[in-house]
């Protein structure tokens, strides 16, 4: 039987599915059930500053290759946020990762420093949200200055708690990002968010989303978020959690093979509905078995290898 | 089909001052207890309960109670409404009951209604405890006449039927008769009073429990429930009376857009 535990940045994970943020995040109970079904950790839906309701519907709606988003990162505020994680920390036994977003680098700290407070194995920065309105709409993850320096004052409070940052396949250049949040100390990567899309239903003439723009997911985006991670994987040395339209466990070793280390899945709840945990590992399993790999590692960035 | 299907409103029926039904010349699928996001083009998407009356089409039926809701009675014959779905659990039936009850407050007669007519369908004996503010907001109640419902109404102002809650009535009546099952959708503060006659009384019940609703298919995860995490978009709305027994939070609190948990005013 192939082995499917990683150490990720330090972290050990039975397997190496990990709930993408802002899936089933809500709360506490919700990533509980995730769990129940599989996930090897979870990650929270993203906390900003205040209590935001985000957009108005239609917020979220599925075009068939791919889901379109644009919740607006919806979240009770740092405050309740905190109050939330420790809770998830109380209830869950699988590793939970925080997440959070701001609009400037100074309160994206100050929102890391009260999640902080509960100490998570690991904090992700949410550096690449393409939905919400102007005052957060220049991604930091854009800017290799900014997204360094947002880093640098995480990890300053950081502790033991490991820092991941979530960059943007929007980027121009996604590799120089990387490599200045590297630099910055972060432990790790996660690659990717979505990407900026527009759908436009052409009998009420008008674009869907009440927010007009929507993040894309799902199994169209998968060949952009395997190039982000084979060129991520040349270029840093911290591990990769892959993330984009992985829904089997074929799309998840595809990922580990262009050197991801574990893998996100979102949308693929959607897809294979919320047991999508468990079939994406039985399925790595039986790859695995069948074409002889005892581990991960054997797997892993293999692709660069020819 | 999870993108909006934009349909042209084929009749809009005033049902009351509060109350419009706008049917569809479509045959959407869907049974008693699912739900259809509707997008209302330029205002909102939410979601309604749907109705399949015989021969093809579909209807919803919306009261107005905010911007969207008022914004969809505005609208005309013609105009464009979008729907995806169907989405949740739906009413089961009883295998062998020969009676059933249902109680419905505001337009829990939505679901309750298709539910009512695919029971009498199957002929089954169906009592309704319809309650409302007054007589002109007892939805469907001629309907529900002629396909041989038992109709038990009540309203607050008693210009029908019994003057109180329907909660009251039906409890006085659940003394005297037996049912085999009951069904239960309006109001928490409602629904939560007949759970615990029900519970009581060990008689077998499913209540539709509503969350606010963002994506309708799962991921988001805004409608799940404490502790079990279960979504209301997917797991529910129809949720087994034994099964409810799990969810804590009913007729205690919910949670806002922003993911805020929200006390409801009758918890201390
Ligand atoms: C499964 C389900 C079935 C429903 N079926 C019907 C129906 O058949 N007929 C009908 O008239 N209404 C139905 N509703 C309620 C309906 O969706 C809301 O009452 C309606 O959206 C009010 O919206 P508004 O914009 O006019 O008012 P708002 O002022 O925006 O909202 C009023 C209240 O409605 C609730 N609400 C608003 N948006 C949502 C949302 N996206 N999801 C859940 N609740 C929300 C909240 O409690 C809110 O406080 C149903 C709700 C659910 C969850
Ligand atoms: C409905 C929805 C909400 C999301 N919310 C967040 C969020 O709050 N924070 C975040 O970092 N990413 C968010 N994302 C992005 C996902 O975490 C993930 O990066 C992206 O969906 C690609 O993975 P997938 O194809 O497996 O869904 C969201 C995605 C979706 C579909
Ligand atoms: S409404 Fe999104 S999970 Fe139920």
């Amino acid at each position: 039987m192939a082995n499917l535990s990683v150490s990720l940045a330090g972290i050990s994970l039975q397997n190496p599915t990990i709930l993408a943020s802002g899936i089933m995040g809500v709360s506490a109970s919700s990533l509980k059930f995730v769990e129940e079904h599989g996930a090897g950790a979870v990650t929270m839906k993203s906390i900003g500053p205040t209590d935001r309701t985000g957009h108005k519907n239609p917020t979220v709606y599925s075009w068939g290759e791919g889901i379109t988003n644009a919740v607006g990162l919806s979240n009770p505020g740092a405050e309740e946020g905190a109050a939330h994680l420790e809770e998830m920390k109380k209830i869950l036994h699988i590793p939970v990762i925080a997440s959070c977003f701001a609009d400037t680098v100074d309160n994206i700290a100050k929102v890391a420093e009260k999640l902080l407070e509960k100490e998570p194995l690991a904090l992700e920065l949410n550096l690449s949200c393409p939905n919400t309105e102007d005052d957060f709409g220049c991604m930091f993850a854009m800017d290799p200055r900014v997204t360094e320096r947002a880093v640098t004052l995480v990890k300053k409070t950081s502790g033991k708690t490991k820092i991941f940052v979530k960059l943007s396949p929007d980027a121009s250049n996604i590799v120089t990002v990387a490599k200045a949040a590297e630099a910055a100390g972060a432990d790790g990567i996660t690659a990717i968010n979505t990407l900026s899309g527009l759908i436009i239903d052409i009998h009420t003439k008008r674009p869907i989303l009440k927010n007009t723009f929507g993040g894309l997911s799902g199994p169209a985006i998968r060949p952009v978020g395997v190039r982000a991670v084979y060129n991520l994987y040349e270029a840093v040395k911290i591990p990769i959690i892959g993330t984009g339209g992985i829904n089997t466990g074929e799309d998840a070793i595809e990922y580990i093979m262009a050197g991801a280390t574990a893998v996100g899945i979102g949308s693929g709840v959607y897809y294979r509905g919320i047991d999508v945990f468990g079939k994406v590992t039985e399925e790595m399993e039986n790859f695995m078995d069948q074409n002889g790999y005892k581990s991960l590692e054997e797997m892993r960035g293999i692709a660069h290898k020819c | 089909m999870d993108k909006p299907l934009a349909l042209p409103i084929q009749k809009i029926i005033t049902e009351s001052e509060r109350v419009k039904t706008y049917v569809f010349d479509y045959d959407f699928p869907g049974e008693p207890g699912q739900f259809v996001m509707c997008w209302i083009p330029g205002f909102d998407e939410k979601p309604f309960g749907i109705i399949k009356k015989e021969g093809k089409g579909f209807r919803i039926s919306v009261a107005a109670v905010g911007d969207s809701t008022k914004a969809m009675h505005m609208m005309e014959e013609g105009d464009l409404l979008g729907f995806r779905g169907p989405y949740g659990s739906v009413f089961v039936l009883p295998e062998k009951g020969k009676q059933i009850a249902m109680v419905a407050g505001g337009y829990g007669m939505v679901p309750l209604s298709y539910l009512a007519q695919e029971a009498r369908k199957k002929e089954y004996k169906v009592h309704l405890f319809i309650g409302a503010r007054n007589k002109q907001e007892l939805l469907f109640k001629e309907w529900m006449e002629e396909i041989g419902v038992l109709v038990h109404a009540s309203t607050d102002d008693g210009s029908e039927g019994y003057k109180g809650f329907n909660t009251d009535l039906f409890k006085s009546n659940a003394e005297k008769e037996s049912y085999d099952k009951v069904y239960t959708v309006g109001p928490e503060i409602m629904e939560l009073k007949i759970a615990q006659i029900c519970w009581e009384k060990n008689i077998p019940f499913e209540v539709s429990l509503e969350r606010y609703m963002k994506c309708g298919f799962g991921i988001c995860g805004q409608c799940s429930v404490d502790p079990t995490g279960w979504r209301m978009c997917v797991e529910g709305p129809v949720i087994d009376g034994e099964k409810l027994k799990k969810i804590e939070e009913f007729g205690k609190y919910h949670r806002t857009a922003s993911g805020k948990v929200e006390k409801y005013p009758w918890v201390k």
